[in-house]
């Protein structure tokens, strides 16, 4: 119970500062999304009466501190461009970037184990240079590259979708919108499916050299019965908390790629709205994304409690 | 029932042979133990009993036959199915050498899981805690529950010695077992050896560098140097008579409660 406080406390936390943060990024930054929406027609005063319309006129801080008041009590504030309801801008394009995530986590939890176990068992074979090498090419390779290069094989050599041709919403075409959101997530899951294997690897080479290993090779364990009855629980809680600082980089490795494949997701909004200095949808989708990294987190730590009852004692403390 | 004949060990990455030739024996209900200072081969002879020496990263030469049947011309397979049935070991640091993420009972009740299939869960269970039983484990069916962190020093070998015995193997080599106990849970351990060996009859192989402890619970004695054995005979002879300068400076080096030497 204590440990649930603990979570929501930092949870609140979290998002305060970063919600602070992006205000004040916003007041740094030059730009006045008044002139901005009146263009150069715009005169003096109109751009007054526009800025005093938006709030702009008052202080800071206090500023801050309305959109704060209005965010716990359920009032996200409106778009400068567009009046319909938060939720309905935003909504959306979070459930399109939330299945991108999805297919790319699942994909890289469902290669990545497998393939971390295997990786560790090719281990000073002949092929494990070959392994390494390939391993190193996924992970420099840049996602956005990957999406370029499906884009022209799977997109315009094999017709399988139609590169920029995201349908207007999942409904309408769901076939064609989830072809898209599956090689956009695989471009997305591949250095990271790398990455993970790399780490599981050398995770399960040092869990290898422990003690309980030779104990449990003693009781006639055979090389499987020591990897999978021993090792691999050994291994998890580290995979663990690498797969949700995965999930939790997913939702901003999905900006590059939902530009790439021209999905509108979350990322590609919230790059827009940025430039179009939008700042209660901006402030929105960041509180958002801060939630979605410190949820990840949180989840870890209940699954690696599940797994180690040693952090049982210390969660308790 | 074992019968070292000419060992020789050698790892790849060492001039010097660990073991250098050495001829030992251990018959039916009988104590060995093992002495010598650290680096002198004894572990490294343990090791190659148990199978756990890496085969890639050493050389074995010799013959270890079990109860008839060379264990270093075993096949791999073969070597599995005897250990944790016919040989269980105890090692030294009890709280490394278990798996901290599985419970207690399921480390003891591995070696029935891995070689007597034809148990039921209910009646490997039982064997599970009659082992715990018999090693004095307090309240076994708790102690089942527990994670091996939640069990003290002395609970934790006993649990090893549980799993070690628990498909009631013939032979148990114990390494070192209560070198990182203290003193009187380590005097606890050697009684516990003492009445698992006289109630079942289980040959040992114990390994240690402390000569009290040895002295308290062995019937024979065998002393190693520099990867070789330079004296074997029934513990009195050897502590009392000792032959080579070796053992004899050994035996001169213990500690008494009068701060003068044994002779």
């Amino acid at each position: 119970m204590n440990y649930v406080i603990r979570r929501i406390l930092m949870l609140l936390l979290t998002m305060l500062i970063v919600s602070f943060l992006t205000f004040l990024a916003f007041e740094l930054v030059s730009g006045d999304v008044a002139q901005t929406k009146l263009g150069t027609e715009g005169t003096p005063e109109q751009v007054a009466a526009l800025r005093h319309e938006l709030g702009l006129d008052q202080p800071f801080l206090l500023r801050y501190g309305q959109w704060l008041g209005g965010f716990f009590t359920g009032d996200l504030g409106v778009s400068y461009y567009n009046p319909q309801p938060m939720w309905e801008l935003i909504g959306p394009k979070l459930g399109v970037t939330l299945i991108l995530a999805a297919i790319s986590f699942l994909l890289i939890t469902l290669i990545s184990i497998p393939l971390g176990l295997l990786s560790y068992r090719l281990a000073g074979s002949p092929l494990d240079g070959l392994r390494t090498a390939f391993n190193q090419l996924c992970m420099a390779v840049p996602p956005f590259f990957i999406g370029i290069l499906f884009s022209w094989f799977f997109g315009i050599t094999l017709k399988l979708f139609i590169p920029e041709g995201f349908p207007s919403s999942i409904r309408a075409n769901p076939g064609e919108a989830m072809t898209q959101l599956f090689f956009a997530a695989v471009c997305l899951s591949i250095p990271r499916i790398a990455m993970t294997v790399r780490m599981m690897r050398s995770t399960v080479i040092g869990e290898m050299q422990k003690a309980y290993v030779r104990t449990a090779i003693s009781r006639g364990n055979d090389r499987r019965g020591v990897l999978l009855r021993h090792v691999l629980k050994n291994s998890l809680t580290g995979t663990v908390t690498f797969l949700a600082q995965t999930l939790a980089e997913l939702i901003g490795g999905s900006i590059v790629v939902e530009q790439v494949f021209g999905i509108p997701g979350l990322g590609r909004f919230l790059v827009a709205e940025i430039r179009a200095l939008d700042y209660p949808v901006v402030q929105t989708i960041v509180v958002i994304l801060a939630f979605w990294v410190v949820l990840a987190g949180t989840v870890a730590d209940l699954i690696n409690q599940r797994i180690d009852p040693r952090l049982r004692l210390g969660g308790a403390k | 029932m074992l019968d070292i004949q000419d060992l020789h060990v050698k790892f790849h990455t060492r001039d010097h042979e660990a073991v250098g030739g050495i001829n030992l024996r251990i018959d039916d209900g009988e104590i060995l133990g093992l002495v010598g200072e650290s680096g002198s081969g004894k572990s490294v002879t343990a090791m190659s009993i148990a199978g756990l020496l890496p085969r890639k990263q050493c050389a074995l030469r010799g013959a270890i036959l079990l109860d008839g049947q060379d264990l270093l011309l075993a096949d791999r397979s073969i070597l599995r199915r005897m250990q944790g049935s016919a040989i269980g070991v105890v090692f030294q640091e009890p709280m490394s050498s278990m798996n901290p993420l599985l419970r207690v009972g399921v480390q003891v009740g591995e070696a029935l899981r891995i070689h007597r299939k034809d148990l039921s869960p209910e009646a490997r269970r039982a064997l599970v805690l009659q082992a715990m039983a018999d090693v004095e484990l307090p309240n076994p069916e708790e102690c089942y529950r527990k994670y091996p962190h939640e069990l003290s020093g002395g609970q934790q070998q006993r649990a090893m010695i549980a799993a070690a015995i628990v498909s009631r193997p013939s032979l148990l080599l114990l390494d070192e077992p209560t070198t990182a106990l203290d003193v009187t849970i380590q005097a606890q351990i050697l009684e516990l050896l003492k009445k698992l060996n006289a109630e079942t009859g289980i040959s040992m192989l114990f390994i240690s560098h402390n000569l009290n402890v040895v002295r308290k619970l062995c019937t024979r004695v065998a002393v190693m140097q520099k990867g070789l054995l330079v004296e074997t005979g029934s513990t009195d002879a050897v502590f009392h008579h000792p032959q080579h300068p070796y053992t004899q400076r050994l035996i001169a080096s213990i500690p008494t409660r009068h701060g003068r030497e044994v002779r």
